[in-house]
């Protein structure tokens, strides 16, 4: 494809934007991992003693685990001891004035409002920077409504019974290699409970930022709406660029009880690494919702751009009768950067239906697949599913993958996958050049339109921004 | 788990202390034993293998085979099991893993096509085989590697060049009640030379309630310009195992088509692997099973898109009622170079009974991009408002019910030739189909 020199050259000099790094002094443990360096977490976190026991058991699970390499991607074996599995910045703020101004800038320049803009935005958002929680906002406002919204520091230690009752309950400590590690380690993440009948009165946010070298972040959210609750929750991340390839195994738990809506979203933009491939955040999150009570229904919305490698599968375990389970998302990968991400959508209630909407674009020598389970139990009477997934490729020398699971056991369900794969239409494209568009941007409007049926379903301006993002990634794909 | 110690695997490593065709053959020795070594490392695979996901073998590995069967080449076959599905086919039949010259009909075989069984090529003139025979494959499982063990007969069938057959071939593989569970181990080997056209239909028929263990593994090659019309009719007894890879290469504008019907036995695998190789190679496959009780059936349908301009176009359907278990795999894999690529497969189930479960997995994997791939799987049931149609026009129920699962698995037998073969084919789907089901 022939492209104007000038414009390539200018789009490869773009960069990741949220590559740069805060000078702030921070306090971290020592690389490696023991029980020692569990309990020192611990105490560090003033925790109390069943959260430790809870922690060594996962460890103790995690050690007889292997790790797993089934996912369509390559990578260098992980050093689990050349981690360091706490970093915090040393100040502890006591309110949001006291937050350490270095900090607030780097929140500033990243676009996340956590000051008096938070309020004019209507959005509530819990930073995490490396290992902690450094601010929450609009708390008294949602305290009001009865909403919980805070670190999950402070949540084991003022809410610890609900913790304790949720903690594990739908991404259980031994689930898999990486959630095993992530109970053992986790450090902080956010806590949202949202009490019966109430209406989370704002979006909720939480923006992680991983700021250190050689730590890893292994930040663990938990997210209960109680019967006829309804939240609607954004999680941003963003990572400094550097040589080395840092680990990110979050793990994200949802419970919808009967009647309960939650919508979850997520703009992904961890470091991708450069365009050598050398660099970049491992990604691998387990994220998963129940739909625990009747009528209930939990949405996953996805923007992947972001990361080295990214291997995550936001599934919903469809238990409640009539409840719903969606899944959208768009996967962007471009240079070297692999992507293995899909869904699973599990029934196991009457009458339960879930959909799964899935756009897939490969650019450059990157590797992307959807990897997605539709199960559909014994008493699943009339459950419901319908799959589409599309991909689109970029160049000659990417790769995009579709492996969907189907297992069905019961006779009155109805299972549907139909997936295509193919490049950018050279009859699109030729028709946008005739109307004197340039090649970049006729590329940039034509996947945005293939994406718009995920856009859609993000919140306005998590929409813009996901927009800006996948023209900022598609950059240097063209030629 | 160690493989060594399963019923099943001690069978075989006892089994392979016998004489088979061949021994004696250095090479061939050397390439046996390092099979069976493999093997008995190994073992069956197991459902952490992704080609095995939803086929467990647990029982199986219980079971222990005898190998070979001495009485074969006398057991009577009933005519029954011998259908006649062209007026001028030449047959091979071959009873427990037995060629059988006497039931086979060879005198019609047409000009331009060479047809041996193994064990005679093995113990004439073994050499030129050396190549199939005396290496391994890179993707070899348990079974492949036990079948390079132990295979003791097979088809050598080799078309000139240019030879147009117009009669198709007919291969009858028999089951046959023996005095324990017979395993047996077949290699074959189809090879089609430059602008030749051969059509064969391969027939798996036996007595119901045998545990026979059938494993069977053909190497098929497709030359330039050649077309091999290949139609699998499986109604093997109701306790066969059946375990099948074939793998089949294609060279440029070479056309394979090929047909399932997928009937009987209580395990009945196939692996098809299909590489098209050369520019502009062609493959279409059409299949079905039809499941009842606790029979289980995997097709794996594993497509590679290697030369330029190459299509494949799979149309799969499958029914499962009683405790059966169906499970597709359809895999498009298109390789870095092989433009033009243009790739389908489509799998569409029926599942009939709560106690019954379709597996489907229809993957892409793309590595090239001026291509088209495409595929869809449903899992569902018979659509209420056409069954009310045909029952509000008098049609009862129960009757409106079989034309429907009829109708939904004939489509794969368009193009199935010649016509007798394809009423046969449609007179055992009807007789298949579920009687009363809720």
């Amino acid at each position: 494809m022939a492209t104007q020199p000038g414009e390539v050259e200018a789009a490869l000099s773009r960069r990741y934007d949220a590559g740069f790094v805060t000078d702030i002094e921070t306090h971290s443990l020592p690389l490696g991992l023991d029980e020692g360096t569990i309990r020192a977490l611990s105490a560090l976190k003033e925790e109390p003693e069943w959260m430790t026991e809870w922690r060594l058991k996962a460890y103790r699970h995690w050690l007889t685990m292997r790790q797993p390499d089934w996912a369509h991607v390559k990578l260098a074996p992980i050093d689990f001891q050349a981690i360091s599995y706490y970093a915090a910045p040393k100040k502890k703020p006591k309110s949001l004035d006291e937050v350490d101004p270095e900090l607030l800038k780097t929140y500033d320049k990243l676009g996340v409002p956590l000051h008096e803009r938070a309020k004019l935005a209507g959005v509530a958002v819990d930073a995490v920077f490396d290992s902690v929680s450094v601010a929450t906002t609009a708390q008294g406002q949602l305290a009001k409504a009865g909403v919980i919204f805070c670190s999950m520091s402070e949540a084991i230690r003022t809410h610890g019974d609900l913790v304790r009752q949720y903690l594990g309950s739908v991404v259980p400590q031994g689930d898999n290699f990486f959630a095993a590690l992530n109970s053992a380690v986790f450090s902080d993440g956010s806590f949202v409970f949202i009490p019966k009948g109430v209406r989370c009165p704002m979006e909720l946010s939480t923006y992680f930022r991983i700021n250190a070298g050689h730590t890893g972040q292994f930040e663990r959210t938990l997210i209960i709406a109680e019967e006829d609750a309804v939240v609607s929750y954004l999680e941003g991340c963003t990572a400094p660029m550097r040589d080395e390839n840092q680990l990110h195994a979050a793990v994200v738990e949802l419970v919808a009880l009967a009647r309960a809506n939650i919508k979850y979203s997520t703009v992904q933009n961890w470091y991708p690494g450069d365009e050598n491939g050398k660099g970049g955040i491992y990604n691998f999150v387990t994220k998963r919702g129940e739909c625990r009570g009747d009528d209930s229904r939990i949405t996953w919305t996805q923007v992947e751009t972001g990361s080295a490698i990214t291997w995550k599968y936001p599934s919903c375990v469809l238990r409640g009768d009539r409840s719903v389970g969606e899944f959208h998302s768009v996967a962007l990968t471009n240079h070297y950067q692999q992507a293995d991400t899909g869904t699973k959508m599990v029934h196991i209630g009457r009458d339960t239906k879930s959909k799964i909407v899935s756009k897939g674009i490969s650019a450059g020598r990157s590797q992307n697949s959807y990897r997605g389970l539709v199960k559909v139990e014994k008493g699943a009477v009339n459950a419901r599913n319908h799959t589409r997934c599309d991909s689109i490729l970029i160049g000659k020398r990417c790769g995009s993958h579709t492996f969907p699971y189907m297992e069905v056991k019961n006779p009155t369900a109805i299972v549907e996958h139909e997936a295509t794969t193919s490049k950018i239409s050279d009859d699109q494209l030729f028709y946008c050049r005739s109307r004197g568009i340039g090649e970049e941007d006729a590329v940039s409007m034509i996947v945005d339109g293939f994406c718009k049926q995920v856009f859609r379903e993000l919140p306005m301006e998590f929409a813009v921004e996901a927009k800006k993002l996948l023209e900022v990634s598609l950059e240097g794909a063209i030629g | 788990m160690n493989a060594a110690l399963t019923p099943f695997v001690e069978s075989m490593r006892v089994a392979a202390e016998t004489r088979l065709p061949g021994s004696g053959l250095a090479w061939l020795d050397a390439a046996r034993n390092a099979a069976l070594q493999a093997f008995v490392q190994r073992g069956l695979p197991d459902t952490h293998n992704e080609l095995w996901k939803y086929t467990t073998l647990r029982a199986l590995s219980q079971r222990s085979f005898s190998v070979g069967n001495a009485n074969a080449a006398d057991l009577t076959v009933p005519q029954t099991l011998l259908p006649q599905i062209a007026a001028d086919a030449a047959r091979v039949v071959l009873v427990n893993g037995v060629f059988r010259t006497d039931l086979s009909i060879l005198d019609k075989l047409p000009t331009g096509v060479e047809l041996q069984p193994l064990s005679r090529v093995l113990r004439e003139r073994p050499e030129p085989l050396r190549f199939l025979l005396g290496v391994h494959g890179d993707e070899d499982d348990g079974f492949t590697l036990l079948n390079r063990a132990l295979a003791a007969d097979g088809l050598i069938l080799r078309v000139a060049a240019g030879a147009k057959v117009a009669a198709p071939l007919h291969i009858v593989h028999v089951g046959s009640p023996g005095e324990s569970e017979t395993a047996w181990h077949l290699r074959s080997l189809i090879e089609l030379g430059e602008g030749s056209s051969l059509d064969i239909v391969e027939h798996h028929v036996g007595e119901a309630g045998i545990g026979h263990l059938a494993n069977l593994v053909c190497e098929v090659n497709l030359r330039d310009r050649a077309r091999l019309g290949w139609t699998v009719v499986q109604t093997a007894g109701s306790g066969t195992s059946l375990l099948r890879r074939s793998d089949c290469r294609l060279g440029e504008d070479a056309v394979l088509d090929f047909h399932a019907l997928e009937l009987g036995g209580k395990l009945a695998r196939h692996e098809l692997r299909v590489d098209l190789a050369g520019a502009r190679s062609r493959f279409r496959s059409r299949g079905a099973f039809v499941l009842h009780d606790r029979q289980h059936a995997d097709t794996e349908v594993l497509v590679t898109h290697r030369g330029r301009d190459t299509v494949s176009d799979s149309l799969w359907r499958g029914v499962a009622d009683g405790r059966a278990r169906g499970v597709a795999h359809g895999r498009i894999l298109v390789l870095p170079g092989a433009d033009g690529a243009d790739g389908g497969f489509y799998n569409k189930n029926l599942l009939l009974s709560p106690d019954a479960e379709i597996d489907t997995r229809p993957a892409l994997e793309i590595y090239a991009d001026e291509v088209k791939a495409n595929h869809g799987a449903t899992v569902g049931q018979l659509d209420e408002n056409v069954l009310f149609y045909l029952c509000s026009r008098g049609i009862p129920r129960e009757l409106a019910r079989r034309m429907l699962v009829r109708a939904f698995c004939a489509v794969t037998l368009d193009g199935v030739e010649p016509a007798l073969l394809r009423e046969y084919c449609e007179s055992l789907l009807s007789a298949q189909l579920p009687e009363t089901s809720a």
